[in-house]
């Protein structure tokens, strides 16, 4: 299965984009214009919808030349490609982008050739369908952690050697009292925001090798 | 427009490939992914979090309406999409030393490849089919593939040494707490913003 590695699902599509010769401004050039007003961190569409471990939405204006004696050749339409990296399959997927971020679904994909809206899921999904590429080969460094579990992990290492730090030379009873204490208190924290800055660690220099 | 998103870079590829070369590359892909020892030199290079190649069969774009103009390609095309840690010079320097033989075999089937090795001209080839990405999003910016990794191992071992502790005598869990010290010592590392890239 191309489209998955482990638990991981590798996304590919290839929306049309609409050629309007009358407007004023084309419709990927819209497309752009919106895309480059929207934030890349935990404000991010993306990071509203959970599930996403990395995407991105490319114009693609042209396929490319690369020289003689290669044959030259040009795409009628511009293409807006759409490359995702997430925990579920295209419907699961596509329900919680539905669901979370219909407003920027419509900003961008009713630009393309065919895009029936987010009034009806089930045909936002066909149209989806039509439009995705299978994946020939796909590779994840990680792949049998969910976002949320990578975010905590992330959360957790820091945690640790913060713990480790602070913890060096204690008496065997405490530091068993106090490292149940600190796993507690770290299964109780939120998962951090995705998208957004972790908290920095105070890094305390001047030991032995120093 | 940025190709940069915290410490992750993303790369848009596409070359053209003559229809019949296609099918050889569908059979290498098809061995490369059901031979996993065959993929140990891509994760061993361990900055990649996600890559994929993506062919496009020159009839198969999206048509998605009778208003749209119909494709005449006479090329297929394959697509890579790549998200990295690293500068782009840096990528493909490593991919030109390391893995130049994988590269050879994906990439000999289009139009023009150059080979891998010298890598002047192969950064030359990867320059002329690069397009930018307008829109990049991660969940994680300031981590990297190593640091999720590490991360995972800490918190693996950390979960195991807190399903003993309350269990444990002092002594018992001293001498597991070194234990765990043990084997996540060198998966502690920092993240934190990416270096600045020039």
């Amino acid at each position: 299965m191309p489209n998955q590695n482990g638990r991981v699902f590798g996304l590919t599509f290839l929306c049309p984009i609409l050629d309007d010769e009358t407007l004023q401004i084309s419709h990927d050039l819209q497309i752009r214009d919106y895309l480059a007003t929207l934030p890349t961190d935990e404000r991010s569409p993306f990071a509203l919808a959970p599930g996403t471990h990395v995407a991105r939405l490319v114009v693609m204006d042209d396929v490319i030349y690369v020289g003689m004696p290669a044959h030259e050749e040009h795409l009628a339409s511009k293409y807006l490609v759409f490359e995702t990296n997430t925990d579920a399959d295209l419907p699961g997927y596509l329900r919680t982008l539905f669901d979370a971020i219909p407003q920027h679904i419509d900003a961008v994909w009713s630009h393309c050739t065919g895009y029936p809206g987010t009034a009806d899921f089930d045909k936002l999904l066909a149209y989806m369908k039509a439009c995705q590429i299978p994946t020939t080969f796909f590779f994840a460094a990680v792949n049998d952690k969910s976002v949320t579990e990578t975010l905590l992990a992330l959360q957790t290492q820091r945690a640790v050697a913060e713990f480790i730090t602070t913890h060096q030379g204690m008496a065997p009873a405490q530091l068993q009292r106090e490292f149940l204490e600190f796993y507690q208190a770290l299964q109780s924290l939120p998962c951090p925001a995705a998208g957004g800055k972790l908290p920095r660690r105070v890094i305390k220099t001047g030991g032995h090798n120093e | 427009m940025s190709n940069i998103n915290g410490k992750l870079y993303a790369m848009n590829a596409i070359t053209p490939m003559k229809p019949w070369k296609t099918w050889i590359l569908r059979v290498i892909f098809f061995l490369l992914w059901h031979i996993k020892s065959k993929q140990q030199d891509l994760i061993n290079l361990s900055f990649i979090q996600f890559a994929r190649w993506v062919i496009i069969p020159r009839n198969r774009f999206p048509s998605l309406s009778s208003g749209q103009k119909q494709e005449t390609l006479t090329y297929d095309y394959l697509l890579f999409f790549s998200n990295f840690n690293g500068t782009w010079n840096q990528y493909i320097d490593a991919f030109s030393a390391v893995l130049s033989t994988g590269l050879n075999l994906i990439w000999r089937w289009s139009e023009k490849f150059p080979g891998s090795v010298p890598v002047t001209g192969f950064k030359e080839y990867i320059a002329r089919i690069q397009f930018d990405t307008d829109y990049y999003y991660t969940a994680y910016p300031e981590a990297t593939a190593n640091d999720t990794k590490a991360a995972h191992i800490v918190q693996g071992a950390l979960t195991t040494l807190a399903t003993q502790a309350a269990a444990q005598t002092p002594e018992q869990f001293q001498a597991a707490y070194l234990q765990f010290l043990l084997a996540v010592q060198t998966h502690l590392g920092d993240t934190g913003d990416a270096p600045a890239v020039f």
